[in-house]
């Protein structure tokens, strides 16, 4: 199985929890409670990150929380995070624009395995606010086309509200074998696209199974099983699905313990985890 | 072959006085009638020689209930490490808080490969008297192969008639026996004398594990279903004095604290309980450890299953104070043996 090996931050030891001040260079609202940023580090040095990792992004005052990168490492001199309103700190983040200065610290976690991606058909599937890590994974295709099979995404939204990037979900669907399936939980106004969860839209779907499939999933708990029972019935072997999961990671080096799942650290171990291991866990999802 | 000497029990605390003359000292003291506690001492006349357990454990001088790891300024954005590094020395630790600390210094200092700056600072900062202990019924040391843990610490005295027989068992417990000039070389008769006072103590413990520890992962794994850990979580609280009195406990909740006039303040991170209802919640709601019986399954497997299997111990040093503190009196060694005799019972019918 290829794994990417936790990285760290480049910095000193006793900097472990200490933040680098990155500045917005650009922020714009996505939904009502979801908003991009753009945002530089100092001297424009690159993030160095892996497609599904993520960064503690810092407040002083309002504390720090973990985000998951949403643009590609194709991306260079920048990185984006996109947002939701949730709490104190995201709350805080929402008021603020180009020119403010937050704390980021990260990379952290392992990311998505790009290479065992390469040469198959890639399933993307997203729920929600899942797609801003997937996007990650989506424009690292992108940035090397060839690399890779057909790139079929299927997203899902509660609403039509909620659809993050929409102006970029035609662009990814345009070209050869890029396919993009967007779908919303319950008719909508003005709405004459897919209905329902994301798991109907696998009927519209052909895969070819001579074909190796490998498939990146990320959205809430709730969807994952559900999404897991498609995958399995298209015989997609266990060790090429990737689920990236949700948990507190308080520190993101391993510490605090408060994204453990039994045994591993979310924050090292994750936050991509294959089926293998996903069934190994009791209490994964 | 290391130093052995021997110290009166005025020479151990005239040695103490000395040590407090150039540096800080933390060590058990009397807290009310039948309490013990570690704390920052100023006089050799307040350390309690003879003490069955403290409260919290001495790993309150290397990972304290709160700490700060940063300031910042918010006008400028900047934040530096709060590391502290002022020696001290920790006297009259147990060989099961030694054990503890061992396994702490691997969580904190090597587990995943990142060594956490703030513990290790203090951890070089400290120099560690290990001693001799009184064990109760609540003592399981034997049980968890924590009885005779020496390493890590300095010094290690052990009480005999008489005096204090004492292992000089690094460079810095050599610098602090120079500070004991009435010290007497020991004998060959102390040292028979100071093994027998170990092993006589070791008899003393009557609570078991009924299982060597090196099955206990495999046996409890088996018994993830086990109706036991229901039943336990029917009389738990979820209060978190378990994993707050825990040597080995280390999980911990990150905070910002920021003063009155909101220009400055710092990135503080205090102890954290897997017991705590929201210990498991993510943003989104969902609640990955919602039951109580999930939590307590969780504490019981993190000790002797999860971190045992990466470590290759027990995370476990059998102190008693997660059984002798719970509110509601529920005991780590029946939880685990009544598990242990349900799965028997499984296999016998």
């Amino acid at each position: 199985m290829t794994q990417v090996q936790p990285r760290f931050p480049d910095q000193k030891p006793e900097e472990l929890f200490v933040p680098e001040i990155a500045k917005i260079t650009r922020a714009e609202n996505l939904t009502e409670q979801d908003r991009l940023f753009e945002i530089e580090l100092p001297g424009g040095k690159d993030l160095g990150h892996e497609a599904g990792q993520f960064v503690e992004v810092s407040i002083f005052g309002f504390g720090e929380a973990p985000i998951s990168i949403s643009s590609s490492p194709a991306k260079t001199g920048s990185f984006e995070l996109c947002v939701r309103k949730l709490g104190g700190l995201t709350s805080k983040l929402h008021t603020m624009g180009a020119g403010d200065e937050l704390g980021i610290r990260g990379p952290l976690g392992n990311g998505f395995p790009m290479a065992d991606f390469e040469g198959a058909d890639c399933l993307l599937v997203a729920g929600g606010i899942g797609m801003a890590p997937l996007r990650s994974v989506v424009n690292t295709i992108l940035a090397e086309r060839d690399k890779y099979g057909r790139m079929i995404l299927l997203y899902g939204n509660r609403s039509p509200d909620d659809i993050l990037f929409t102006n970029e979900l035609d662009e990814w669907a345009k070209g050869e074998g890029n396919e993009v399936l967007v779908t919303i939980d319950r008719p909508a106004d003005g709405w004459d696209g897919n209905v329902g969860v994301v798991t109907t839209l696998f009927n519209d779907i052909e895969l070819d199974p001579s074909r190796r499939i490998v498939a990146a999933v990320v959205g809430p708990p709730v969807m994952y099983r559900f999404v897991y029972a498609e995958l399995q019935a298209l015989q997609i072997p266990d060790n090429h699905i990737y689920f990236s999961l949700e948990r507190r990671m308080k520190c993101g080096v391993g510490k605090c313990g408060n994204c453990q799942i039994e045994g591993k650290y979310v924050c090292i171990d994750g936050p991509v985890f294959t089926g293998d291991e996903l069934r190994s866990f009791h209490e994964s999802i | 072959m290391q130093r052995t000497a021997v110290v009166s029990e005025s020479g151990l605390r005239d040695l103490l006085g000395r040590i407090i003359e150039t540096s800080r000292v933390m060590a058990p003291v009397k807290r009310g009638k039948l309490s013990y506690d570690f704390e920052w001492i100023s006089s050799p006349d307040d350390v309690e020689l003879d003490y069955v357990r403290t409260v919290l454990p001495p790993k309150k001088a290397l990972l304290p209930p709160r700490e700060d790891l940063l300031k910042f300024e918010r006008e400028d954005a900047g934040a530096s490490p709060v590391i502290e590094e002022e020696p001290f020395v920790l006297f009259g630790v147990h060989s099961c808080d030694l054990t503890g600390i061992r396994e702490l210094d691997w969580a904190m200092g090597q587990r995943h490969g990142v060594p956490d700056p703030h513990y290790l600072a203090r951890r070089k900062a400290a120099t560690i008297v290990g001693m001799s202990c009184s064990p109760d019924e609540y003592c399981f040391c034997t049980s968890v192969g924590s009885s005779d843990t020496k390493e890590g610490a300095d010094l290690f005295v052990t009480a005999i008639d008489g005096g204090y027989f004492v292992e000089v068992l690094s460079e810095k417990g050599e610098e602090l026996m120079k500070l004991a000039p009435d010290a007497r070389e020991a004998s060959a008769d102390d040292e028979i004398k100071a093994k027998a006072a170990l092993e006589a103590r070791k008899e003393q413990i009557t609570n078991k594990i009924n299982a060597p520890a090196e099955k206990l992962p495999g046996l409890l794994e088996q018994n993830y279903a086990s109706e036991i850990f229901e039943a336990t979580a029917e009389r738990c609280y979820s209060c978190g004095t378990c994993t707050n009195v825990c040597p080995t406990c280390f999980c911990f909740d990150v905070d910002d604290e920021v003063d009155l006039l909101l220009s400055s303040g710092t990135r503080e991170r205090k102890y954290d309980s897997c017991q705590f209802q929201d210990f498991a919640l993510v943003a989104g709601g969902h609640n990955f450890r919602g039951d109580r019986s999930d939590r307590v399954r969780h504490r019981w497997f993190r000790k002797f299953v999860y971190l045992a299997q990466e470590h290759g111990r027990p995370f476990c040093v059998g102190c008693g104070r997660c059984s002798k503190q719970c509110t509601a009196g529920i005991s780590l060694v029946d939880v685990v043996n009544s598990v242990l005799a349900e799965a028997r019972e499984e296999v016998a019918t």
